[in-house]
Order: C-alpha cells, then structure tokens, then sequence
C-alpha cells in the first residue's frame, strides 16, 4: 500500500455533506413538482420555428405579432449569439398542427416584410407522436438503470448496488432539477444528455467502488470508515484530472457549440459535477451503511 | 520479445491503413467531386474506382432537409375495403336466391349488417358466408326483431393481415412517388404497424415534396345531377350549414358532414362536391361552387394507363391515356350521357365539369390545372401526373411530426460543434502533455489514432451523423482520456512503492483494467437502451457513443500498452517520465 501524500478526512464529514445533498434533493423534487418542465415540442406536440431576421427585432415583438393573431402565448427565445438575430418561436395549439408553421411564417412575413424574415427550420410534432416520445424516453431510462445495476450486482455484490442506485437517483434528480428551475427546455438532446450522466455517474461510481473492492480484504469493522475514506483518496488524483478534462470539452461545447449544444453541455456539467460529489459523498457512505446494516438484516432473516 | 505482441502490431498496421483508406473519401470531399462530374456530364476520376463508395452521412440537423412521420389513417380505408365485400356479398347472395335482402355497412366497427326475412334465407346467408368467406368474415350475436338481423365482423386475422397490407401498400407508393421524383438519399420506413417516416436530405423545396407524398391521388370521373338548380342547391347547403353549425370552408371534412346531414334532402344516390375557386395572385381559396354528382365513379384513377404533361397556348395540363378497362368505361360512360356535364375530381375535389358533346371512345382525357403562373402550373402538372402514373394511395396520410432544416442553419451548427470539439480536445491534449510528459504524449498519439478510428467505423456502418452525435464523440474522447489517466496514475502508484518502471507499467496496467471495462461497459449499456429507444437524432448519439466506446478502448487501453512494450521491451529504455 501505498502511502499518501495527502489523506482527506471525506467520510468524517459524511453526515454534513449528506445533508446539503439533501437539501438540494429534495429542492430538485419541490421545483420538478411545482413547477414541471418546459418541454421541448418534440415531447409535447406544437411548432417550432427558427427565423433569422434581417432587421432588429426583440422577442417581445414577435410575441405580441402572434397574440394580435390569436395563436395563444408564444414562446420566443432569442437563439446563438444576438448578432446572428436568430430566434425560435415555439407554438403549441395541438389541433391545427399542419398548417400552423406555415401560418405564423405569412404572418410574420406580413408583418415584417418579405426580405427580412427567413425560415430556417421548422418542426411540427402532432401531439400523439410527443405523448409516445415522452413515453419512450421514460422507458429508456428506466431500463438502461436496470441495466446498469443488474450489472454492478453482477460484478460487484450488493454491498454496492444501492449506493449507486441512491447517487444516480441524487444526479438525475440534480440535474432536471436544474433545467427545470432553469426553464430550459427538456427535450430528446437533454434526454440523451441525462442518460450520459446517468452512464458516467455509475462510471465515477463504479471507479471509487473498485478500490474498495480492492481493499476489502483490508476492512474490519473497526477501520471501516478509514479503509473507505483510503480508498477515495487513492482515486482522488484520478478524479481530479479526469473531472478537469471533461470539464475543458464541456465547457467548450457550452460556450463555443452553438444554440443546439448549449443546453445539451448545461445538462451534462451539472450532471457531471454531482456525479462526482455523489460518487464520494454518496455512494461511498451508502456502502459503509450496507456493510454496518448486514448483520443486522440477516439476523432479522434468520440466517 | 512475446510473439503476440507481433501480431498486435500487424493487427494496428492493418486497422491503420484501412481507416485510412476509408475516411479517404470523406476527408477529400469525393461526394461533392462525384455530384459535380455526374451533373456537369465529364468523366468521373480514375481513382475513384480504387476508394469505397461510402462516406460519413450527415444527419439532418447538419446538412439540412426534412424529415417526415406519417400517419396512415387506417379506419377509412378499411372501411373502403368492406364497402367492396359488401357489395361482392350481396351480388352473390342475390344470386344465390336470397330474397328481400337489406345489407350495409357498420363503420364504426367495420361490420356488416345483413337483414333477411325468414329464418330459411337467414340460414342460407350463414351458411353461404361459412363456405365462402370463412377466412374474412365472422358472426357476431346481433340483436334480433321481427325482420331476421346478422351481423358480420372481419376476423381479427383478416383484420391484421388488412392494416399490414394497407401500411405496406402506403409505404410502397411513398417510396416510388420519392424514386420518381429524384432525391438523393431518401430514406423511407416504416415506424410501427400504421406511421411511415421519409428523410430527405438536402431537399430544396420542401412543401413540394410533402405536397407529393401526402397527396392522395384519389382520380374519379362523376356524372353531375342537374336535377337540382344550383340556386337551390346553394340555398340547401347554406340552410345545412347554419343548422348544424358546419364550419364555411370546403375541406374534405367539411363536406363529408353536409353528405351526411343533406341525406334525405338530396337524391339518395347522390352526393355533394365543391370546385373552389382562387385568388389569382395569393392563390387564396375564396369560394367554391357546389356541384351534385351521382355517388358512383363511372371510371376511376386505377383504370389510368399513362398520364403525362403537356402544354397547350402556354398552358400546361396533364393528358390522360385509359388502358382497357378504362376505354370501355369511359366509352360508356360518355356515349350514355351525351349532354350532361361529367366532372373530374382529384381527391374528391371538382377540378372542372365540361359537358360531353360526344361519346369518348378513344380512352383519352385531359385534366386543366387552376390558376397561377407558368412556373408554378408546369410544376403542379408535373407532380400530379407523376401521382397519377404511380396510383392512388391506399389510404390518407396525416403528417404526425414534420422537420424541416435549412441548409444554412446546419452549417452553421456543423461549424460550431467541430470548432468546440476541437477547442475541447485541444485543451485536454495540451493539459496530458503538460502533466504527464511522456506519457501523455502517449495518450494523445492514442486518441488520434480514436479519432481516425472512429471516422472509420462510423463510415464502415454508414452512421448518420447528427450534433448529439458530435458531443457523444467528445463523450469518448475524455472516456478514452480517463481511462488513461486511471491507468497513469495507477503506474504512479506502483512507481511509488518503489518497482521498476517496467513491473510498474504491467501492474498499472493490470489493476486499472477492471475498472476501466467495467465503467465503460456500464456507458455501453446506456448507448444501447438509447439506441433501442431512440429516433433520428438520438440514435445517432446512440450509434456514435457505442462505437466510440468500443474503438476508445482499443485505442487507450491496447495501442498505449503497445508503445510502452516497444519502448520498455524492445528498446529496453530505462526511464519514462509520467
């Protein structure tokens, strides 16, 4: 064994950090309840439209174009950089999707003038394709967590499971959490971003979980949380690294990757950094809790 | 020198020279080269025929075009299809001596409702149905009055076999409209049993196109029942309208409703249809003009033999040639109706009513086109009878969800992604060289050689790729990186206890290796949930993060270990920074 330079004293903090992952827990649970998501129209049926306009217009003008015209409250959001003048308008009236792109467009050509609006993208999603989407993509998560932790089980024991079902729960939860206070849209893009983070937050978890693993042979019940707190640290260089890397490419794409990219590289640094947090300060205590609560659960089974 | 570590080598010459091969194509625009030698008629290059025909397919949010899902509307097609039974059943039972036999269709559950007056015909009808039409039709218990009333349902194994065949016939008629109408690249499948998805990329006008695939294509040739002056036709509908709060326009909608509420008030074997009328210039519909047809088509669009453009004093319409069939019927048609008005409708539309003078013997007609430019006219005529040529659809298509991607929007996204891939990448090789010297050196050599890879790979399996895409290939990159790094910091370790850099190197190996496969198998599974869950866009994140994962472990885990043994083993170095 190797001796460290340095021995963070993680687990003898475990209770205080459990508690501010608490805090932003349950938050995350409050706002999705109260507030739900924006969902992007491929999950709920509607048109979006991008325009790029050629002379100065603000979101609140388009808006107020639309609500002259009975097309209900649109949603305009400015998309890319301001010199670009591009914008996105989101309409969702399910009833007359088929014609309701080509309608706003005449109307804003109307309003604004043949030459100064161009559109560059539009995407009508009628409302039964957006409910089976929804449905599929709570599927897929579903079962790629399954998945995943039918496989620790399988590599590891289930000392280790529920700690990495409780830290991909504390990500998951984070992050939507976050897009939801956000008003940031949630749509396929963040759906694959979540499931990303749902990989690289069993990834992170699975790396600490090896090195205990490799000490166990080390554990007793007296030096548990020492053997534990060991075991971060001897990962931490990694971690450390690792977590500056991604970061690099994250936030590249974040500033650097366009209007697209942008919310999809949000998802994934939230998810990414309290995949990390939870990775030591979640995972690794659930474990410790597992290994002092087995005797106990056994007796009460009778073994 | 362990003679398996010969074969590595030859296996990575190998993998290099065929991804280089591979990506030749797409690296050196090859597309773009073929496009412009097959459009400006010159010779295609000599050494085109040396590289494969295959290279990176651009989803469309990166290069543009439109993506399409329809729904086939099954219910009235179905019901078509047992209108049709109907009428064979009771042409037959006639036949068969049933007497005073009422039978019509149910369709909002597509039975059959056949009534009799003796218990003798009523079991001539089971039995008759038993023996002939066991494998579509079933009884079902029907309620009984003073008339003998049965009611028959399809099978649920005719009704399977009925859906599949009309999606299937929908999807085939989809597919040859796009083939004749000439796109690069179109992609065209089923998604279920009833929704047909179409992509087509780079596509320049796009309402034409979804213009094409929707339209029905439904040609019929409608006697007109002047019985009834317009003027009082006009006053009917009107009266209808208010009635039963019937919306003012003419969509088809719209008139099946007034059909429905006109019954009794208008001839029993008639029905109504509009031809509308348009603004010239914003080509508006700003009216339309009733007409009252005989229910019957004299002669309908499947008796078609050719249809094909031509142009008359500037005016371009599409002529009509009838095959057998059709001649003989339309001769009938004609030489029974002699001046009476006989309409053409397009999808239940009256596109014009001319009277017949004479009788048509010659299976020829001529359908005119409404208002607009010369332009625009020829256009028109050139995709209806391109419609006409490939038939009917089975049944009506409604646009679920639509994408449309301007060309320029995905430049603009395909040059960001690249750029921010790139700044990303760039900064994490800066960062291993900076940290770990040497050997991070190494690693970047790897994860260039993961980049060429994985062009290659997603070129081999024709990958589309979308932006999503892109990010899962930054994905790998620092999966491929961390995996690195796991095993570095590893070596250190061992280092650290005092070992020989080789015996460091081998353990390093060795202990960071369960981690990295079991990480990276757990990401594994994450890509291929998606990829079985996912559509367009998001498979294509799915495709490119399973075969990121798979090329980035050869490339961190095998190509580095490579280079350490050549240089431990071989050149027997004695000091690698790390």
């Amino acid at each position: 064994m190797r001796k460290l330079k340095f021995n963070l004293p993680f687990i003898k903090y475990q209770w205080l950090m459990i508690a501010i992952s608490a805090v932003f827990v349950i938050t995350g649970i409050v706002v999705i309840a109260t507030k739900g998501f924006n969902y992007g129209i491929d999950f709920k049926g509607g048109v979006k439209l991008t325009y790029k306009f050629a002379t100065a217009t603000s979101e609140d003008q388009i808006k107020e174009i639309l609500r002259e015209k009975n097309l209900g409250e649109a949603d305009v959001v400015r998309y890319g950089e301001p010199a670009d003048s591009r914008m996105v308008v989101k309409v969702s009236l399910p009833e007359e999707h088929a014609v309701l792109g080509e309608t706003i467009t005449s109307i804003l050509t109307e309003k604004l003038g043949a030459n100064s609006v161009t559109l560059e993208s539009e995407e009508t999603v009628g409302p039964r394709v957006g409910k089976e989407l929804r449905r599929k993509a709570w599927l897929a998560v579903i079962f790629s967590v399954l998945l995943m932790l039918i496989y620790i089980g399988y590599r590891f024991d289930f000392y280790f499971a529920p700690g990495a079902v409780v830290a991909l729960g504390h990500d998951v939860i984070i992050t939507m959490g976050a897009f939801s206070l956000l008003n940031k849209e949630f749509n396929i893009s963040t759906l694959a971003a979540l499931l990303t983070i749902v990989g690289y937050s069993i990834n992170d978890t699975i790396i600490v979980y090896d090195r205990i693993r490799e000490n166990r042979h080390l554990i007793n019940s007296n030096n548990l949380n020492d053997i534990v707190n060991l075991s971060i640290n001897q990962t931490l260089g990694r971690t450390i690294i690792t977590v500056l890397m991604v970061l690099f490419v994250l936030f590249a794409i974040f500033f650097k990757g366009g209007g697209t990219l942008h919310d999809f590289a949000f998802a994934m640094i939230v998810g990414f950094i309290s995949g990390t947090y939870s990775s030591i300060f979640i995972a690794s205590p659930c474990y410790i809790g597992m290994y002092r609560l087995m005797p106990k659960i056994k007796k009460l089974f009778g073994k | 020198m362990p003679t398996s570590w010969k074969w590595k080598v030859a296996l990575f010459a190998f993998l290099t020279v065929l991804a280089i091969y591979l990506i030749t194509p797409t690296v050196f625009g090859f597309r773009d080269r073929y496009d412009l030698a097959v459009e400006t008629n010159t010779p295609v290059p000599w050494y085109f025929s040396f590289f494969p025909a295959k290279w990176i397919n651009l989803g469309l949010d990166l290069r543009g075009g439109i993506y399409l899902e329809f729904e086939v509307e099954l219910s009235k097609a179905v019901q078509n299809k047992v209108d049709l039974i109907t009428d064979d059943l009771k042409r037959s039972l006639t036949s068969e001596g049933v007497q005073d036999l009422t039978i019509r269709q149910e369709p909002s559950d597509y039975t059959i409702q056949i009534n009799v007056k003796n218990d003798d015909d009523a079991s001539k009808v089971i039995d008759y149905v038993n023996k002939q039409y066991s494998d579509l039709l079933v009884r079902r218990s029907g309620a009984s009055s003073s008339e003998i009333s049965l009611s028959f349902g399809l099978t649920d194994k005719y009704y399977e076999y009925l859906k599949n065949q009309i999606s299937k016939q929908a999807l085939e008629k989809v597919r040859n409209r796009i083939d004749k109408y000439g796109v690069a690249e179109p992609s065209i499948h089923r998604l279920g049993s009833n929704r047909i998805a179409v992509e087509l990329p780079g596509i320049k006008d796009p309402n034409r196109a979804i213009n094409l695939i929707k339209k029905a294509g439904q040609l019929e040739f409608k006697i007109v029942d002047e019985s009834v002056p317009q003027a009082k036709l006009q006053q009917l509908i009107a009266d209808a309208k208010k009635e039963n709060g019937i919306p003012d326009d003419y969509s088809s909608k719209t008139v099946a409703k007034l059909n429905e509420v006109l019954k009794g008030k208008i001839p029993s074997d008639d029905e109504i249809a509009y031809e509308l009328q348009y603004d010239s210039i914003s080509r508006k519909i700003t009216g339309g003009i009733p007409y009252l047809l005989h229910r019957k088509a004299g002669v309908t669009g499947e008796m078609l033999k050719d249809a094909k453009v031509n142009v008359h004093n500037n005016e371009p319409y599409v002529s009509l040639v009838f095959d057998q069939t059709g001649t003989t019927a339309f001769g009938e048609v004609t030489k029974n109706n002699v001046g009476r008005r006989m309409a053409i409708l397009l999808d239940g539309v009256v596109t014009k009513a001319p009277s017949i003078r004479e009788p048509i013997l010659g299976g020829q007609a001529q359908i005119t086109l409404g208002y607009g430019g010369y332009g625009d006219l020829l256009k028109e005529a050139e995709d209806l009878s391109l419609v006409l040529q490939e038939g009917a659809l089975p049944a009506q298509l409604t646009e679920e969800t639509k994408t449309i991607i301007g060309p320029s929007l995905g430049a603009d996204s395909i040059h960001k992604g690249i750029m921010a891939t790139i700044i990303g990448t760039l900064i994490v090789i800066i960062f291993m060289l900076v940290y770990y010297k040497f050997s991070g050196l190494l690693a970047n050599f790897a994860l260039i050689f993961n980049s060429l890879f994985l062009l290659a790979a997603l070129t081999l399996f024709q990958a589309t790729l979308t932006l999503p895409g892109i990010a899962g290939i930054a994905l790998t990159f620092a999966m491929a990186i961390d995996a690195n790094v796991l095993i570095f910091e590893r070596i250190k370790e061992e280092l650290a206890l005092g070992k020989t850099i080789k015996t460091a190197v081998e353990a390093g190996y060795n202990n960071a290796m369960r981690a990295i496969i079991d990480s990276n198998l757990t990401t594994l599974i994450a890509g291929i949930v998606l990829y079985n869950f996912g559509t367009g866009p998001i498979k294509g994140f799915a495709v490119t993060l399973i075969i990121g994962i798979l090329v980035s472990m050869y490339t961190a885990i095998i190509c580095t270990r490579m280079m350490y043994d050549y240089l431990l083993i071989k050149r027997k170095v004695q000091l690698i920074s790390i």
